[in-house]
């Protein structure tokens, strides 16, 4: 039995070693990989994990215990085994997803005074880390913990030592991951501090139920909230659907008395109140039809009912055989028919009914590809409502969500980001305006605007918010659209969030044009550079490829995306590594001199030749580019072409994206709305009806009427003879 | 396409009507991706079309059923959407030009086409498919 032991102890190292050392030489270290199925379950969970790691000292770790679960870690001292702290792995306590909506897994160690003494992360799934943000910066962000009491109030962004705040350095374009983490961190110790007696629980008031006579009916009930629902579909749990719910509950609260005597009777509530001692409370759960047993075989084997829970914001309440009573039917008329149904009786000396709490169903999730199992809870609020409660319901201050707290924490640069959206916007809409004002060789009432936005979206939105939309994110809203809809996701990126309403909302109006020829970081820069390179002279080896090269080579940027988006369907994963096409990371989030050569030759070298030839990965290779170019297909309103286009080929070689054809039309999926042929549209000196039709009133001595708004001088009429009379008359 | 060659403007067979009668006739070309009155169109492809409709039809009806998963729907929608490309360049060769509530139509090219099939077919796809996982027949 020994070297039974012994043998799958070596085996589970190896394994270990394999998955964890592995790909240690590569930059992406435990980027999704594979870990020892044994990990989520085995009772020794240190063979499958380096605990060691993260609680320096350790020689030896206990099973698996507590609910949730931890390890005890010891060291020898003197041939005594001496308890050194606690190992816990995040996955066991939460289901906190990062911002792939996957959990980081990560090992966390504490010692016996609640500090934390190490942090591991055994697998991420986090594209951003994987590509853009060393992982090195995650371990240094997790350093920060080390010896940090579980306590204490730690969150990420400055420390505020009045309110008692510890602050934590955030990674810069990975807010979402280290707020997750940030609570992964803070949830799991606390968690584990708690059922070892580090963190005492926190002592709430106990509620007072006013007298009444009324005797609801279960639909009375549902509606003023005193008895709830939660419902789990299959497919939440990975399963396939047969027509019922995975998981009904309906549940409430029995010590009210209202509640308890119309949910029970009064006998019945009478002697369930006359088991209780002082400080306990009693909740009922009832299931119907459902695929599965809320109650489980958990408390078979170890006398603890493992998949429902009742929480009180940080506290935990789990039930044992002896906090179970039968329920054996429901007094209130009208309550749903059941087959299964319990009273559990909540032991813990820090609940109160008078705040809100929550029931939580704790399954667990089948990965459709790997099939592994993960942990997923459901759970549903419960607050007595006012008349319940003696004084009414207390004041309680909930946390913000945490896409709110990022969007408080950037208000200024959303603020400054949607004036600069606004600006930008209002001068296009105001384009006619501004090209009358400009000729061929002055635009700079229509390149004021632009310019200012190119530096802008560079500088600000480039360099410092990071804020380059990317196809990955679209690739996302296609999975989300289909899978499952998260707006938490999408609003945990606020500018993200901003730039891409805006960009769906005038690609649809004016077309791609304004996001790629005036806003995108990227897009700016290239032309940017290519106008630098004008302006130093350079301009004799900048060079157009030939328009039928362009027009063939235009297509591959739309395969790049359609290739994209099918891989995506297989493999997220993969989808997001070949999202490096986009040079995004490499120029904005990462720095261009911060990544291995490949990627900075790829990027360096696309900038490099935007010197001399105008935006061409704009042009020829794109993903994104391709995506807004196929919705701009149907923008409402384009630029104007008059009649003579068709045979004038003046804009179209002034058009530094080649995007008018030989008839005159343009191709509004590759114009950049730059408005050069605009400018020239009612530039009497450059466009060559305009110029003819001017050239002509001069010799015959005739007026330069406005030019309307077809692009044509006004005509002159004769005047009619009675508008003099007419005007007298008026 | 921004245009200066107004041969390049087309006129299907509905544009006079105003109003209603408008919207009802543009809502079935949507939808109806074959030739209707004053329409000329090449019956093999019509016919192909009908044909491979019907079986992707079938497969969402199938879908509803549950006996199809998300996976192969999305390849029969995709298929479908590849056929509709075909039948619709043969028979209402025409995409919107301007606003959408205008009444201008242009000659479509095959980019225009793809891009139209897809983006409507994408908003009918999501449509049914969020309808049929919200009444938890769709498994994912
Ligand atoms: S084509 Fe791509 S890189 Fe260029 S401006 Fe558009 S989104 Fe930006
Ligand atoms: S010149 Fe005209 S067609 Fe060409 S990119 Fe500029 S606005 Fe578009």
């Amino acid at each position: 039995m020994k070297a039974l032991r012994l043998l799958s102890a070596i085996a589970g190292r190896l394994a270990l070693c394999a998955t964890l050392l592995q790909p240690a030489a590569s930059q992406a270290d435990t980027y999704e990989v594979k870990l020892p199925p044994e990990l989520a379950t085995a009772p020794r969970m240190c063979d499958y994990a380096p605990c060691k790691d993260v609680i320096p000292g350790a020689t030896t770790f206990s099973e698996r215990k507590g609910q949730p679960w931890y390890v005890e870690a010891y060291k020898d001292e003197a041939g005594q085994k001496k308890l050194l702290g606690y190992v816990m792995l995040s996955t066991d306590i939460t289901d906190i997803p990062a911002y792939s909506g996957k959990p980081v897994v990560t090992l966390i160690g504490m010692d016996t005074a609640g500090k934390f003494t190490g942090v591991k992360i055994l697998k991420h799934s986090e594209p951003i880390l994987l590509l853009g943000i060393p992982e090195s910066a995650l371990v240094k962000f997790n350093n920060q913990y080390l010896g940090k009491f579980v306590g204490d109030n730690i969150e990420i962004g400055k420390s505020r030592p009045e309110e008692n705040l510890i602050g934590l350095d955030a990674i810069t374009g990975a807010t979402v991951t280290v707020i997750a983490q940030n609570q992964v961190m803070m949830t799991s110790g606390s968690e584990v501090a708690k059922q070892v007696g580090i963190l005492k629980p926190v002592n709430r008031p106990q509620a007072r139920f006013p007298v009444s006579t009324a005797t609801p009916s279960w639909a009375d009930l549902v509606a003023d909230g005193s008895v709830q629902r939660l419902t789990v579909k299959p497919e939440e749990v990975g399963l396939k659907s047969d027509g019922r719910p995975y998981m009904d509950l309906w549940f409430g609260y029995l010590n009210q008395p209202t509640i308890g005597h119309a949910i029970l009777g009064k006998d019945g509530y009478d002697s369930l109140m006359g088991r209780l001692k002082e400080g306990e409370h009693a909740i009922f759960i009832v299931a119907n039809n459902s695929m599965d047993s809320f109650k489980g075989s958990g408390f078979v084997r170890g006398g603890l009912y493992d998949r429902v829970q009742v929480r009180q914001d940080k506290d935990g309440f789990t039930f044992r055989d002896l906090d179970y009573v039968n329920l054996w039917g429901i007094s209130a008329a009208g309550a749903p028919a059941f087959n299964e149904s319990a009273i559990f009786i909540i032991r813990g000396k820090s609940f109160s009914a008078a705040y809100p709490w929550k029931l939580v169903f704790l399954g667990n999730k089948i990965d459709k590809e790997t099939a592994a199992k993960t942990f997923a809870n459901f759970d549903r609020e419960y607050w007595l409502a006012d008349k319940y409660l003696e004084g009414g319901r207390p004041v309680v201050v909930k946390p913000d969500p945490t896409w709110l707290k990022v969007w408080k924490d950037k208000v200024v640069e959303i603020i400054a980001f949607t004036a600069l959206l606004l600006v930008i916007a209002a001068a296009y809409a105001s384009r006619d305006k501004l090209v009358r004002r400009a000729d061929r060789k002055n635009k700079w009432p229509v390149n004021a605007f632009k310019y200012t936005g190119w530096v802008l979206s560079i500088g600000f939105v480039g360099f410092y918010a990071m804020a380059q939309p990317s196809i990955t994110q679209v690739l996302t809203w296609f999975h989300s659209l289909l899978f499952q809809w998260k707006w938490e996701l999408f609003l945990s990126d606020p500018l993200i969030f901003i730039f891409w309403i805006f960009i769906i909302v005038t690609v649809f109006v004016w077309g791609r044009g304004l996001f790629c020829g005036w806003l995108c970081p990227f897009g700016s820069l290239s032309e940017l550079l290519y106008k630098i390179g004008q302006a130093v002279g350079l301009k004799r080896f900048q060079f157009h490829l030939p328009q039928a090269l362009h027009d063939k080579l235009k297509w591959v940027k739309y395969a790049v995306f359609f290739g994209l988006l099918a891989v995506s369907f297989f493999s997220m994963g993969l989808a997001e590594q070949l999202a490096e096409v986009e040079p995004f990371k490499t120029t904005f989030l990462v720095g261009l001199f911060n990544r291995s050569w490949p990627y900075t030759l790829f990027a360096g070298g696309l900038l490099g030749l935007s010197i001399f030839t105008e935006r061409p990965f704009c042009k020829y290779l794109c993903p994104l580019g391709a995506a807004l170019a196929m919705p701009t297909t149907f923008r409402w309103f384009g630029l104007k072409r008059k009649d003579e286009c068709t045979s004038c080929k003046a804009c179209a070689k002034g058009c530094g994206s080649l995007a008018i054809d030989t008839k005159g039309n343009i191709d509004q999926r590759e114009c950049m709305l730059c408005l050069d042929c605009m400018v020239l549209y009612y530039d009497d000196h450059a466009c060559p009806p305009l110029a003819q039709e001017r050239k002509r009133r001069d010799k015959a001595g005739q007026p330069l009427t406005p030019i309307n708004g077809k692009g044509y001088f006004i005509p002159i009429h004769p005047a009619p003879a009675n508008t003099k009379k007419e005007g007298a008359a008026a | 396409m921004t245009i200066a060659d107004k041969n390049e403007l087309r006129h299907p067979p509905y544009d006079q009507a105003s109003g209603f009668g408008w919207l009802l006739a543009e809502l079935r070309d949507h939808l109806w991706p074959w030739a209707g009155k004053g329409q000329p169109a090449r019956k093999a492809i019509q016919g192909a079309g009908f044909a491979l409709a019907l079986a992707a039809t079938v497969a969402w009806v199938m879908a509803a059923l549950g006996h199809l998963s998300a996976g192969a729907i999305i390849g029969w929608w995709f298929g479908w959407s590849v056929f509709e490309v075909l039948v619709r360049l043969d028979a209402k060769p025409y995409v919107k030009e301007g606003p959408w509530w205008g009444h201008l139509y242009r000659r479509a090219s095959v980019m225009d086409m793809l891009c139209y099939v897809s983006f409507k077919n994408l908003l009918i796809g999501a449509a049914l498919f969020i309808g049929l996982k919200s009444a938890g027949i769709l498994q994912l």
